[in-house]
């Protein structure tokens, strides 16, 4: 029989995967904890399920490893072997060396690389000194009865007696015979009823019958015993070869099978195997029930899954986004249609998309914590390769952010955590002679912030170098000479294009990796990034990422015939502006809000917008981080969801806007840019920085 | 009316090929990916087999049988053991717990079809 196993492979190489990233967290965890036996539990399993599983495709290379691996998990798990940190090691590069494996099988059938061959025999030598003294030999072939084959059909007698239990067991009699009858032809069947007791006695849940079977198979005696393994236990079986095709059918026959016990000539019994087995089966009776049951598998993985395909989530996404677009425009059209009742139904129509809407990004969202986890292992390796003692805590893991950002923030997070370790954390001996303790700390943390989430990779390290950049900066002219920029804004710096590059400007540079370009996937994901260092404290990477990038709540307001949204979670309050107030403080460029100076921009002046301003205008009061500001507008339009339209690549240089979206009635609406608006802001104000105010024009 | 078969192991493509196999020959089949994923999947439901493996999270399949053998409504529901080599004590702690017939990993499809048309027809 030929059944496609294809998809199960893929199935196989992705749970694969993950297996191995849980093996390495749990060995991780033993590695702090040595006596963790929960860990040792799920690294044991781990392996386990990676070798039954690839057993299930023929996939040898990957079962002998993993056996011998897990072979010496066995001892670890069973306290014939301690944890050490020789064992940890070794047992992380077998995992890697699994990795590899299962990546090769992935490829299609390429061969491991001669390198990764001879890894493979230094791991396995390694290994084996963990092993049983008498190593186990590799696994045998699944079944190894299978050299006969006498072709020819053979009349077989064979006497079955079910034990009492057998239908407690769960075992039909019935099917056995069934299936016996797939081996060849049942050509007589007597059923023995001589066991049955009286009726009184009777118990319907016990098997009182035993079958007296005259069979003609052309299989041998071994296929046949075969059938009756699972009823073996607590049955009596004679399957007796009869070349003498005559059959004694009569009396005798219950006579025979009373008679068993005496050696019968012409009789090959198979009980010869019952002896043991029963007593074996008894042993574990008395043997203290299982000692761990069921290892808690640290994260709450009680919940069921469905694995789905991620195109179909963006797939769907995209049509609630649609769905979205279109219920407003129904909503719409019912104001003016000033009929109430269609109203009401719009409404209702409505609030169920939007709850559609947000049960299909929740889809999306997944926890942090994963990706945070992964870097455990580079923390270990890195500060074992720089000779550093070096912690890594993680707190936030729970945190849930789209898929997509997930899967592109670990690089330039990555990059961010080797540059603290490289360049933040100092030795030992400097950190002790610095009245530090000598173990250097990283902390990953990552929390949601009035609508985005924040990522931070703080270290206890020596902190950036203040004046060395600022000299530095100045040298490029990023920096005006005589401006005096705030101590945030100089460390800021160092995400400037080819700043870091230049050899050894502060501690956090080198290594080839240009902070410019982590600024830079940040912003492709709309998030930004800034910096915060206390010299000889330590610095902090701070990462701001939007929740989503399909959908946002927006705030209509309106310029003219034009309406702009405005993120929600950004927006704080909404005032008026007087025409009074407006003369004063547009003179100024900033607004007393409740004695807060609160800088303003027009975006009527901003996105060059003709004709006169309406007489009475609003501020929309936005913030973004630490930065915060008034945005000067017409009409204020109210709340709406937002479905994020990417501008095209002709409109890249705009600065302010960061996409568009359609309204219910057709029309385009842009989406301000936030932040991008509060950073120019801060830069006019300061004036230390050269570039002018891009300013983009919109009709 | 095809026989339904209950398949408990936590490696998803286990699951994936004991379903294709099974299905291939007229069963249907209900995935658990743990002993208490399992019981939460039978109640009451009715399963005319259980497949399960031994080592799994939250509830081990040794645990598992003896919870399913205290179910009134699967007293009499076979359930076959996914064993290795390497577990012989398993198997034997399985049989005593009520798991008469098992099956050792890694298996053949074919293998597995042979098993469990031993217990039960299609």
């Amino acid at each position: 029989m030929s059944i496609n196993l294809d998809q199960a492979q893929q199935t196989f190489i992705v749970e694969a995967r993950e297996q191995l990233q849980a093996m390495e967290e749990s060995l991780l965890q033993l590695e702090s904890d040595p006596g963790d036996d929960d860990a040792i539990g799920a690294i044991f399993r781990a392996a386990h399920t990676i070798k039954g599983s690839a057993g299930l495709f023929g996939l040898e290379p990957i079962v002998s490893f993993t056996h011998i691996v897990e072979d010496v998990l066995d001892r670890l798990r069973n306290g014939s072997v301690e944890v050490d940190a020789g064992l940890i090691a070794v047992l992380l590069k077998s995992s890697d060396h699994m990795l590899e494996l299962i990546n090769v099988v992935a490829n299609q059938g390429a061969k491991l690389a001669p390198p990764a061959l001879a890894r493979e025999m230094e791991l396995c030598q390694i290994l084996q000194e963990y092993q049983t003294p008498s190593p186990v030999q590799a696994p045998k072939a699944a079944e190894a009865s299978d050299p006969q084959a006498p072709a020819e059909t053979r009349l077989w007698h064979i006497v079955l007696r079910f034990g009492p239990e057998v239908f407690r067991n769960g075992m039909d009699p019935l099917s056995f015979l069934r299936y016996l009858q797939t081996l060849g032809e049942i050509i007589h069947i007597t059923t023995l009823t001589d066991a049955m007791p009286s009726a009184e006695t009777w118990d319907a849940e016990s098997c009182y019958l035993g079958f007296d079977i005259e069979f003609s198979s052309a299989a041998g005696h071994g296929a046949i015993n075969e059938v009756f393994d699972f009823v073996r236990e607590d049955c009596q079986i004679q399957i007796v070869a009869i070349d003498d095709p005559v059959p004694p059918m009569n009396t005798g026959l219950v006579a025979t099978f009373q008679e068993q016990d005496d050696p019968n000539t012409a009789m090959v019994t198979t009980g010869q195997l019952m002896p043991d087995q029963r007593s074996a089966a008894r042993m574990p009776a008395q043997v203290t029930p299982d000692k761990q049951p069921a290892t808690s598998d640290g994260k709450a993985k009680d919940g069921a899954y469905v694995r789905v395909n991620a195109d179909k989530l963006d797939e769907l996404i995209n049509l609630v986004g649609e769905l979205v677009i279109a219920s407003a425009g129904a909503s719409l059209l019912a104001r003016h249609c000033n009929d109430d009742s269609l109203q009401e139904s719009t409404s209702t129509v409505s609030g169920l998309v939007e709850e559609i809407l947000d049960g299909a990004l929740r889809l999306r969202m997944i926890p942090i914590g994963e990706t945070f986890n992964r870097f455990r292992r580079v923390v270990r390796d890195v500060s074992q390769e720089l000779g550093k003692d070096i912690d890594l805590i993680i707190s936030g893991a729970e945190t849930e952010l789209d898929k997509t950002v997930v899967e592109k923030i670990g690089d330039p997070l990555m990059h961010l955590l080797r540059n603290a370790m490289d360049h933040g954390i100092e030795t030992a001996e400097a950190r002790l002679a610095a009245g530090k303790p000598a173990k250097g700390h990283l902390h990953l943390n990552a929390y949601h912030d009035s609508g985005s989430i924040v990522l931070e990779i703080a270290d206890d390290g020596a902190g950036l170098n203040r004046d060395r950049i600022l000299e530095k900066a100045q040298e490029r002219g990023l920096v005006a000479p005589g401006a005096s920029p705030s101590d945030q804004e100089i460390y800021n710096l160092i995400f400037e294009p080819g700043f870091s590059t230049a050899q050894a400007v502060t501690n956090l540079s080198g290594r080839g990796v240009g902070m410019d370009v982590v600024k830079r996937n940040i912003t492709l994901l709309r998030g930004t990034v800034d910096l915060d260092s206390q010299p000889g404290q330590g610095t902090v990477v701070r990462i701001r990422l939007p929740l989503t990038l399909a959908i946002i709540n927006g705030f209509l307001v309106g310029i003219g015939q034009s309406t702009y949204v405005i993120p929600l979670d950004m927006v704080q309050e909404c005032i008026e502006l007087s025409e009074d107030d407006g003369v004063c403080s547009r003179e100024q460029g900033y607004l007393d809000l409740r004695g807060e100076v609160l800088p303003l921009v027009y975006l009527r002046d901003h996105f060059n917008h003709e004709g006169p301003a309406s007489r009475r205008q609003n501020v929309v009061v936005v913030r973004y981080a630490e930065l915060k500001a008034g945005l000067v507008v017409d009409d204020l339009l109210g709340e709406f969801q937002t479905v994020i339209k990417p501008l095209g690549k002709l409109f890249g240089a705009l600065r302010g806007i960061s996409g568009s979206t359609i309204l219910g009635s057709g029309a385009v609406a842009l989406i301000l840019d936030v932040p991008a608006l509060l950073t120019q802001i801060a830069q006019t104000d300061n004036r230390y920085t050269t570039p002018p105010l891009q300013q983009a024009t919109v009709r | 009316m095809a026989k339904s078969v209950l398949v408990v192991d936590d490696s998803a493509s286990v699951r994936q090929v004991v379903g294709i196999a099974l299905k291939s020959a007229g069963y249907d089949v209900i995935e658990a990916s743990d002993g208490k994923d399992a019981l939460g999947k039978l109640n009451g439901q009715k399963v005319h087999l259980i497949i399960s493996d031994v080592n799994m999270p939250n509830m081990d399949g040794i645990t598992f049988v003896k919870e399913v053998k205290k179910l009134a409504s699967y007293k009499f529901t076979p359930i076959i053991m996914l064993t290795t080599e390497s577990q012989e004590s398993k198997k034997l702690e399985g049989q005593a717990a009520g798991a008469k017939a098992w099956v050792v990993k890694p298996f053949q499809p074919a293998q597995m079809l042979a098993a469990v048309s031993k217990l039960i027809l299609p």
